[in-house]
Parts: structure tokens; C-alpha cells; sequence
């Protein structure tokens, strides 16, 4: 018996060039065509300007983080994560703009000594031939 | 301070009735939530023939892969109103969160608007077999694409990072919860139709309990169960002909944040930001302010949240709810301690979502709380769900 395999992304029209982004390890995030704002997830509209055209383009972004806040999960409630537990996953909030959130795993094992503030970076679990999921790691203080 | 809300004291909750809160009803959902409503038009004074409108907030909180049936796993208001056989001039379900607030505020507009006489508020909750958030999912399609690859899912999850960041931010430990815990167990204890009854919870116990999401242990998350309560709503000048003294409504709020989030990302500053606005909203609303509640009933489904409503009601600066905790301010046994519990809460009661906070401002406000009435009792507060997505209803004695 094969062990329960993690959720794989289901890249759609809107998303597909992140998926795309990701698979090549390069985190790109969504920004308006008319007020430039940074958006994640993409949405229909802008939440910036409320542009009912935003034409979003995914743009590359530095993956440069700060950590916002932090969890450390002890149970899964989706399939293919228990062999990880515990493990850590970080609200960060990216360089490029104030208040741009994501959430991602650490990958730096059992941390015990994280601060809000601790700078990560970007980086990648590929799950899959051409499947990667965005992460994060601590920077070097 | 003079009230915006028209309708300030001119609908009354007039009965209720609550069935036992069970992990698994021996009765389907729909069965029991017909049997409550019963008993609640009972306890009105009522037949099923008078009441002419349906409210509630029927969602099924869980992020599991279980199936949403009218009936069964859900119940909503047409169903209920189907299967007494009425035809009713009113029925409505509150889409957002806080489905309390939002269901009792549709039964209040449809009163005191002439919509219906007598309206019927229920909510029916639902503990399905087997884990209650398991979810087999093995692709993630839609706005779960942006989270669930990374094991980012469910509530657990959710409420643990705005509450490691209220700890980290605030200076504050996991021990203080305790207080918490232990107040919602010593009421819910005393409460002959909790799922707790005669069980209290020791800080030792919370503290020993098992880490889910780190900082949020088991016993910071109110049981999943089955349970349904039942209140019936009329005008002030209909209830005055009715068997019981009426509670009436003086005013209700509600918000929503307006900031584009990954899917369940809570941060502690949108909770904070929004909610205050709510607080505010409710101080205008009902004309009252923080020093004219004698029984501000918290909402508490996960524990965080009794800090972030002491906050942003103002029932204690911003950052020390940890600390006014810890000092017995929510014991409601001290002569000084602030009752936001004493009606076991949902850490208390079992998940009955904002149902033990509105039935504890009734049944003390309507005097009808037996041993465990309070000597003050005349402005209630029923807080449900996060104060950015939730709300929360003021009554007074009638």
C-alpha cells in the first residue's frame, strides 16, 4: 500500500502562469494593470482600485519575506502530511508591499526560536515532475 | 447616548427550548430540531398556526468532506417551516458569519417591519461520523489551491496564527488560557443540558491537553455535537399578553473586513480592525456603551476569541486581555469578576456556535435561569463568531 500523497494545486486560467512560476522555482504574485498593487491570490477584480479590468500579470518577485506569525502543526486533516508533523508553517508578509500575506511551510525543521520579523526567502518543495509548492526558509541573521 | 436603531426595544423574545447536546443525537438532525421548535412555540404560549416566519444561519462549520443535507447535516428555516406545515409569510437564512446576530437581526427587521407576527429562531448543529474537519482531498482546485498544497487548512490552523501573534506581539503565554478554560468548564458544568455537564476542566488538564495547532490545544476548540435550540420572537406589545417576561432587543451589529486574503488567513490586525468598528457600530446602534452591560456574553468557539472581544468591546485596553483574565476578571463568581462565561460558553457547552451567549442573556434576563440567577441582570450582550466576521445582539429585560 502507497502512502497517502499530499494535495496537488489545480492550476486554472487565472492561475496557471503562478503554477508555471512555482514549477521553475520562481514565486510570481499578480499585480494590477492600473494601480500596480501586488494581489494574492488573484482575484476578479482588483482589491486595490476596484478595477473591473485589472489584466493581472504575474510578475516575479524578490521571495524576500518577514514573518508575520507562525504555527506549528501537530495534526493533519488532509491526506500525505503526517509523516511531516510537526511541522511549521509561517504567515510572512513579502517585501514588495505592506501587509502582502502568504502562508507557506518553513523549511528549517523543528525551529523553536522564531520572532516576528525573522527575514525568509523563497523556496520550493517540488512535489511532483513539474509540481513545486512555494515555501519558505530563514535567511542567515 | 440616544439609539440609531428604529426598533430599539420593540421586539421580544418570548420562549425558547433547547434539546441536549449530545456528541451524536440518537434522532436524525431535522428530527430534533422539529421536536425543539415544538417545544419552543410551546413555551411561548403559541400554536405552530401563529408563527409566520423562519430565520437562521444553517452553515455546517466544518472542513471536512461531509455531505451538506437539508435535514440531516444542515437545517434550514424552509425545511423547518416545511415540516411543521407552514406556509410562512417570512423565511430567511443569514448568509455570513455570526449566524446568530445575523438570523435574530433578519427576525427583529421582519417584526418590526409587519413582515411576521411571530417568528421562529433556530439553529441546529451537526457532529457528522468521523472526523469532524477530515478531508480525503487530493487535488486542490479553486481558492483552496492557494493553501491546502501547503497544508495550510481549516479553522484549527486559521485561529493559530492570529493567536500566536496576539502571544508574540503581547508578551503574553499560553498559561493565561487557562483562566478561560476553566471558567467556560465550571459553568458548563452546572448546566444540566451541556455536553460538559458535571465535567469541569482543571488548568492542569488544559495544559496537559494535546497540541493540534501549536499554540491551539484540544481544549481550545469547543466539542463538535449535535444540538438545537429554538427562540421565538414577537413585538413588545404582542408579548405582553404571553406567559413570560420578555427580553427585548435593543440593538444588534455586524461587519466584514474589506481586505483581499488567502482562503481562512485571520490576521490578528483585520480581527482587530474590523471588530472594533463592530463594537462601535453596536455602541451606536443599542445607545448603550461597555459600562451598561451587566452580562457581556463572549463568544468563544475558539478561546482567542474571548480576548479579542474583551478588546475590542472595551472591557479591557488592547494587548492585556491575557492579563485581565489571569487576575479573575471573568470569574462570575467574584462580586467584581465580569460574567462574559457564565453561560458555559460553546468551550462550555459543546459547538453550539452563539447559541449558549444568547440563551444565557434569556434565561438570565427573563429571570428564568433557576439556581444559577444572577442578582444583575438587565443588559445582556450575545457576542458569535470573530468580532471582524461575526457580531453581536444587546438585550434587555422587559
Amino acid at each position: 500500500m502507497t502512502a497517502p500523497v499530499r494535495p496537488v494545486p489545480v492550476p486554472d486560467d487565472a492561475s496557471a502562469p503562478y503554477w508555471e512560476g512555482a514549477a521553475a522555482h520562481v514565486l510570481k504574485v499578480a499585480r494590477c494593470a492600473r494601480c500596480h498593487a501586488f494581489t494574492i491570490p488573484i482575484d476578479i477584480v482588483c482589491p486595490h482600485c476596484h478595477s473591473t479590468d485589472p489584466a493581472f500579470a504575474f510578475e516575479a518577485v524578490s521571495g524576500r519575506a518577514t514573518i508575520r506569525s507562525w504555527t506549528i502543526v501537530h495534526q493533519s486533516f488532509l491526506p500525505g502530511f503526517d509523516d511531516d508533523l510537526p511541522f511549521v508553517l509561517a504567515d510572512v508578509e513579502l517585501v514588495e508591499q505592506p501587509d502582502l500575506r502568504m502562508i507557506g511551510r518553513l523549511l528549517d525543521g523543528s525551529v523553536t526560536a522564531l520572532q516576528i520579523g525573522d527575514s525568509v526567502r523563497v523556496a520550493f518543495e517540488d512535489l511532483a515532475p513539474g509540481v513545486a509548492i512555494p515555501a519558505f526558509t530563514l535567511e542567515e541573521p | 447616548m440616544k439609539a440609531r436603531f428604529a426598533a430599539r426595544d420593540q421586539v421580544a423574545i418570548v420562549g425558547y427550548a433547547h434539546s441536549q447536546v449530545e456528541r451524536h443525537a440518537p434522532q436524525p438532525l431535522g428530527a430534533l430540531a422539529l421536536d425543539t421548535a415544538q417545544q419552543a412555540i410551546a413555551d411561548a404560549g403559541l400554536t405552530v398556526a401563529q408563527i409566520d416566519g423562519f430565520t437562521t444561519g444553517a452553515l455546517f462549520p466544518t472542513a471536512g468532506a461531509h455531505a451538506i443535507q437539508d435535514g440531516v447535516s444542515i437545517v434550514s428555516s424552509n425545511w423547518l417551516a416545511e415540516h411543521l406545515g407552514v406556509n410562512p409569510r417570512y423565511a430567511a437564512g443569514f448568509q455570513g458569519y455570526g449566524q446568530i446576530p445575523g438570523a435574530v437581526s433578519l427576525a427583529v427587521n421582519a417584526i418590526a417591519s409587519g413582515t411576521a407576527d411571530y417568528v421562529l429562531v433556530h439553529r441546529a448543529l451537526h457532529n457528522p461520523a468521523g472526523r469532524y474537519h477530515d478531508n480525503p482531498m487530493s487535488a486542490a482546485a479553486g481558492a483552496m489551491q492557494w493553501t491546502a498544497p501547503q497544508g495550510y487548512f481549516g479553522p484549527l490552523a486559521m485561529i493559530a496564527l492570529p493567536y500566536n501573534e496576539y502571544l508574540q506581539r503581547h508578551g503574553a503565554t499560553r498559561d493565561a488560557m487557562a483562566s478561560v478554560l476553566v471558567e467556560a468548564r465550571k459553568n458548563g458544568a452546572r448546566i444540566p443540558w451541556s455536553y460538559w455537564h458535571e465535567q469541569p476542566l482543571t488548568a492542569e488538564e488544559y495544559l496537559a491537553a494535546p497540541m493540534i495547532d501549536d499554540p491551539i490545544c484540544r481544549y481550545d476548540c469547543d466539542i463538535p455535537v449535535d444540538g438545537v435550540a429554538a427562540f421565538i420572537f414577537t413585538s413588545a406589545e404582542r408579548a405582553k399578553d404571553l406567559p413570560h417576561r420578555p427580553v427585548l432587543v435593543s440593538g444588534y451589529a455586524t461587519g466584514h473586513p474589506t481586505v483581499r486574503r488567502l482562503p481562512t488567513h485571520w490576521p490578528l490586525d483585520d480581527i482587530m480592525t474590523t471588530g472594533f468598528e463592530t463594537a462601535r457600530r453596536l455602541w451606536e446602534q443599542s445607545g448603550i456603551g461597555p459600562e451598561d452591560v451587566d452580562l457581556p456574553q463572549l463568544y468563544d468557539g475558539f478561546s482567542p476569541f474571548v480576548y479579542f472581544w474583551l478588546e475590542v468591546l472595551g472591557f479591557c485596553p488592547q494587548g492585556h486581555a491575557h492579563e485581565f483574565v489571569q487576575n479573575g476578571g471573568i470569574d462570575s463568581d467574584l462580586p467584581g469578576g465580569l460574567p462574559v462565561l457564565s453561560g458555559g460558553g460553546a468551550l462550555g457547552n459543546g459547538r453550539m456556535h452563539g447559541v449558549p451567549q444568547m440563551l444565557e442573556c434569556y434565561l438570565q434576563l427573563s429571570g428564568r435561569a433557576g439556581e444559577r440567577q444572577r442578582a444583575r441582570a438587565t443588559v445582556g450582550l450575545a457576542c458569535h463568531s470573530s468580532p471582524h466576521f461575526g457580531g453581536a445582539v444587546v438585550y434587555r429585560a422587559g
